[in-house]
């Protein structure tokens, strides 16, 4: 197919195509989330100062970089991004089986839109989960996985994800963007299932979760 | 005092023992004998009656960690556990020569614990054998029950951290059920 190589330098390219001036992993999580959604295989690659660069190949949901996600640089400095066409019998751009997509996924997507909504989630929507990530292969916080159970159960929005499990707002909104970023989120416009209500003081103290978690010192 | 029954399912060789010694505080009561089924799980020795360990949530609460053996035979067990279980940890080897078969034989087994939200899947020696991937193992659930989301985890039962997360994503969700799971299914 005759598409050219295209080499994005940072912010002209997103503001020319009329998105608010992105940094580092939201530019990134924007560049993934239209790959994602192309017709056509293509690959990614992404230049950061000072580590070398992350390729991903989304045909086989996999990407390579020397640097662990353990240390995820949420402030890395992107230089550059190119996406190169390929094609289902094309080589794999690295070796396979590389690491999993979805590790890199999940930082992108906690690390990124500054705890604000994703660019491509409208607003007023509820959220519920459609699969659970692997959460023994990503690094998260008890309340990270709290909030995944009410989404796995329930449509809630933002706020009253928020609310249900005292969460910041924007703590709540960075899972929402990575699940999305994921495709693991559907999505409605609908009312609410039913008024929620903040957890109380005594509810918190009956909950197994509460003490299990405080006995195992997490 | 309170207490909380967490049951280990899953075929022969999945890891259920090594994952109750990874969670137990106590020395796990074990009950192993020689294996005379060689061909279905290569190792010296399997759980003939029920593996036994425990988590102290101080003085007053705990959860206890019962192992079903994998062998089929000795399934007589399995009625009494799944009244008493609040949750249960289905273990799946990824080597196992049919994994998902194997998880929905036991997900039949246990189908009310199961309709009650009250399990999460650990698949694990996904290190032994890659397998089906996590996706594969979501679909065929959601062919058996489409309005629940079941949490599909690689783990590796040698691993305390790991398993640590696994009981408590199983916790978590046995709890958000029980406060949603009605109201979702009127809502639709
Ligand atoms: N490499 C690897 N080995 C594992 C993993 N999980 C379990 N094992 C090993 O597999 C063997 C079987 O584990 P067990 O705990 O005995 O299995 P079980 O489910 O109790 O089996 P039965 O009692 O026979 O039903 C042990 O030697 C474990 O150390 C894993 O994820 N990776
Ligand atoms: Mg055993």
């Amino acid at each position: 197919m005759a598409v050219e190589v295209n080499q994005v330098a940072g912010e002209p390219a997103s503001v020319s195509m009329g998105f608010p001036v992105t940094v580092g992993w939201t530019h990134a999580a924007m560049a993934v989330y239209s790959v994602l959604r192309l017709n056509t295989p293509v690959n990614l690659k992404m230049h950061i100062e000072m580590h070398s660069p992350l390729l991903i190949d989304f045909r086989h949901h996999a990407f390579s970089w020397s640097t662990p996600l353990e240390i995820f640089p949420v402030d890395a400095v992107h230089t550059g991004l190119e996406t190169e066409p390929t094609s289902d019998a094309a080589p794999p751009l690295f070796e396979l089986p590389g690491q999993d997509l979805d590790g890199l996924l999940w930082e992108m997507g906690i690390n990124s839109f500054g705890g604000a909504p994703a660019y491509w989630l409208p607003p007023d929507e509820r959220y519920r989960l459609t699969r659970w990530p692997n959460l023994t292969q990503h690094r998260h916080t008890m309340q990270q996985m709290q909030m995944m159970a009410v989404l796995g159960n329930t449509f809630v929005s933002t706020s009253e994800l928020a609310k249900l499990t005292g969460a910041d707002e924007s703590d709540a909104q960075r899972l929402i963007n990575a699940l999305s970023l994921m495709r693991i989120l559907t999505r409605t416009s609908a009312a609410p299932a039913a008024v929620v209500v903040a957890p109380t003081a005594a509810t918190k103290r009956q909950s197994l979760f509460g003490r299990l978690r405080k006995r195992l010192g997490r | 005092m309170a207490e909380h029954v967490i049951l280990f399912t899953g075929p022969m060789g999945a890891g259920k023992t090594t994952a109750i010694e990874s969670l137990s505080e106590i020395e796990v009561v074990r009950t192993e004998a020689n294996n005379s089924e060689r061909h279905i799980a290569d190792k010296p020795t399997t759980t003939v009656a029920l593996d036994y360990g425990e988590i102290l949530i101080g003085a007053e609460e705990k959860v206890r960690l019962y192992g079903i053996p994998g062998q089929k035979r000795f399934d007589f067990m399995w009625a009494i556990l799944k009244k008493r279980a609040k949750g249960m940890i289905l273990l799946v080897n990824s080597d196992a020569p049919d994994p998902i078969e194997e998880m929905l034989s036991f997900i039949e087994e246990f189908r009310e614990l199961y309709d009650r939200g009250g399990v999460v899947i650990g698949v694990s020696r996904a290190d032994v054998v890659a397998g089906p991937t996590l996706g594969d193992y979501s679909d065929a659930l959601e062919r058996t029950n489409p309005d629940m989301v079941i949490p599909v985890f690689t783990v590796d039962p040698r691993n305390r951290d790991q398993m640590e997360n696994v009981l408590l994503a199983l916790i978590a969700n046995i709890e958000m059920r029980a406060m949603f799971g009605m109201m979702t299914t009127e809502a639709v």
